[in-house]
């Protein structure tokens, strides 16, 4: 049992544990982004970022050189390209950035914002791992020997927390387009509107079997019983299993990623929605859109996909806990989960084509929400009659 | 710590009230409608803060979720569509400024009422509890999506029904006016 914190500690623990995640967040964007160019380059045959590497001399430059030279493609040019995100981030930091004449001030610079804080907030109820990950060093002062926890906050309605603050997200979205003051992005923003309100219903819809069979809405007791089965039917795995796929697929349309990217259909509305925006405005609105990525990787590895366990669906309770590492929860396997559907995001983006409007709308009310509910009731079934 | 935390929640709540009172007032007199529907997002997340600050919360959630999330982008989305701006000169929402006034001190009146008892009056007689036995293996205090949950769907099922009976109508009577008036 930990000593009993005071005020100042309890603030500066929280301190701690906020800078630690925003920091592997931080890390995470420029990565996916880098990830993104690789992986549809080598999806649509072609190589993706390769003209920036860290260094022109040196062993590894010569032997690219060399391979070059010979008319090969280097193996090492894999990670070649990385160094670009950092170009990015100083190009949206020092690029002048534009209000338009005719737009709303305060709610164009408001809007951005919003979608960041939405964004960003939601990361502070998630459980990265249950329970304490490891103890402060007693050596330091003031926080030597406390717990650092697997959540910021553990939170006992964690799940409708999370579902509240994303939804709040859109805001950013609708008033940026508004405020633009300019055609296209109020299309875009209007679209964005009906497809993210809409798509909230299946999206809720989906989580609420997870919800029966844990009985709880904490985010990490879910996680836990959903994972390893405890106290539920073996036929759990079927609810879990739809709710799975009803989920990312609403994921998708929540942060407006291919093939639901309508908000920002560049054939038909430019940019869509941020058409206006330039700077780090715009730097905000992309990292919103990939922190909601990763958001929704980390909901649907921790209900659906095993959580902090190996197996997915609560298939766990197979693995007895006396394996060493494979019984056990581990940081590593829900990090290497939420890997995983980050490429499954970007995979789908290089692979499937847009909607259009009125099938985007078709398959999320008439397609969806019937089988999200239709998944509600099996659910509530094998949780009461087995 | 507990005495600490708990006048900070006590202080949480009145910044939070303040602040969606400012909205409030931020909400009537604003010129532009997406501005009052900003303020009135702003008062609705402020109310939920102050549930938060009470310790209720799955009332705070709920609101944001409700309100924050649902209702108020429906009206962002109406009131995008109509831009005032265009319709200045006609001055088709000032008709009413009279009846609006009316309608105010009537409003007025009615709620100082309502705070002269919550405030000089005797206190209600019984407090709103959970029964002892629907509250049994339930620790109230930490649980209360739970603990609403029970009493929601066991003392309170037929109000509940009824209520969600009375939207059920308002979106009806809703479709039904607009279907007339497009014929």
């Amino acid at each position: 049992m930990p000593p009993p914190m005071n005020l100042l500690q309890t603030i500066v623990m929280g301190l701690i544990q906020i800078v630690a995640v925003l920091i592997v967040v931080f890390i995470m964007v420029p990565l996916l982004t880098f990830a993104e160019r690789k992986v549809i380059g080598y999806a649509q045959v072609r190589l993706g970022a390769t003209r920036t590497a860290s260094g022109t001399r040196g062993f590894t430059a010569s032997l690219n050189r060399g391979m070059w030279a010979m008319g090969k493609v280097p193996v090492l040019s894999f990670f070649r390209g990385l160094p670009v995100f950092v170009a990015d981030a100083v190009k949206l930091i020092t690029k002048e950035d534009i209000i338009p004449a005719k737009a709303d001030r305060a709610v164009f610079t408001l809007a951005p914002i919003l979608s960041v804080v939405a964004a960003f907030g939601v990361f502070s109820a998630i459980a990265y791992y249950p329970g304490v990950m490891f103890y402060m060093p007693k050596s330091w002062p003031l926080i030597g020997g406390l717990p650092f926890n697997g959540a910021i906050a553990d939170v006992n309605v964690g799940l409708l927390f999370i579902l509240g603050l994303a939804s709040v997200g859109v805001y950013g979205i609708v008033l940026g387009a508004w405020a633009s003051n300019s055609k296209y992005p109020l299309l875009g923003g209007l679209r964005s509107a009906a497809q993210i309100v809409s798509y909230e219903v299946p999206l809720t819809l989906s989580l609420l079997p997870a919800v029966i069979l844990a009985g709880t809405l904490n985010f990490k007791d879910m996680s836990v019983i959903l994972s390893t089965g405890q106290g539920m039917s073996p036929l759990a795995v079927i609810p879990l299993f739809i709710g799975f796929f009803i989920y990312l697929t609403c994921g998708f349309a929540e942060t407006n990623r291919v093939p639901f990217d309508l908000p920002e259909a560049e054939t038909e509305l430019v940019a869509g929605f941020h058409t206006e925006y330039s700077g780090m405005k715009f730097g905000f609105f992309y990292l919103a859109e990939y922190a909601n990525m990763i958001v929704v990787s980390c909901l649907a590895t921790a209900f659906f996909f095993g959580g902090y366990y190996l197996l997915p669906f609560g298939l766990q309770r197979i693995i007895p806990a006396s394996v060493p590492f494979l019984g056990h929860p581990s940081f590593l396997f829900f990090m290497a989960k939420v890997s995983l559907l980050l490429f499954v995001f970007i995979w789908v983006r290089a692979t499937l084509p847009r909607y259009r409007y009125d099938q985007l709308m078709d398959v999320g009310w008439k397609y969806l929400i019937p089988l999200s509910l239709v998944n509600l009731f099996i659910a509530a079934v094998i949780r009461y009659a087995f | 710590m507990e005495h600490q935390l708990e006048s900070l929640g006590r202080n949480l709540f009145a910044v939070f009230g303040l602040l969606a009172l400012a909205g409030a007032a931020f909400m009537v007199v604003s010129k532009r409608a997406v501005h009052s529907v900003l303020a009135f997002l702003f008062t609705m997340l402020c109310v939920a803060g102050c549930y938060l600050s009470m310790d209720a919360e799955f009332l705070g959630v709920a609101q944001i979720l409700v309100y924050a999330g649902g209702i108020v982008v429906l009206f962002l989305f109406v009131v995008m569509l109509v831009e005032l701006t265009k319709y200045k000169e006609k001055d088709i929402f000032h008709t009413q400024s009279r009846a609006a006034a009316v309608a105010v001190i009537a409003g007025v009146v009615a709620f100082a009422g309502v705070f002269k008892h919550a405030f000089f009056g005797p206190a209600s007689p019984e407090a709103l509890v959970l029964r002892p036995e629907l509250a049994q293996g339930l620790d109230v205090a930490h649980q209360n999506a739970q603990a609403i949950a029970r009493g929601l769907f066991a003392d309170y099922l037929l109000p509940f029904e009824i209520l969600s009976v009375i939207l059920l109508v308002a979106l009806v009577g809703a479709v039904v006016l607009a279907k007339t008036e497009r014929v």
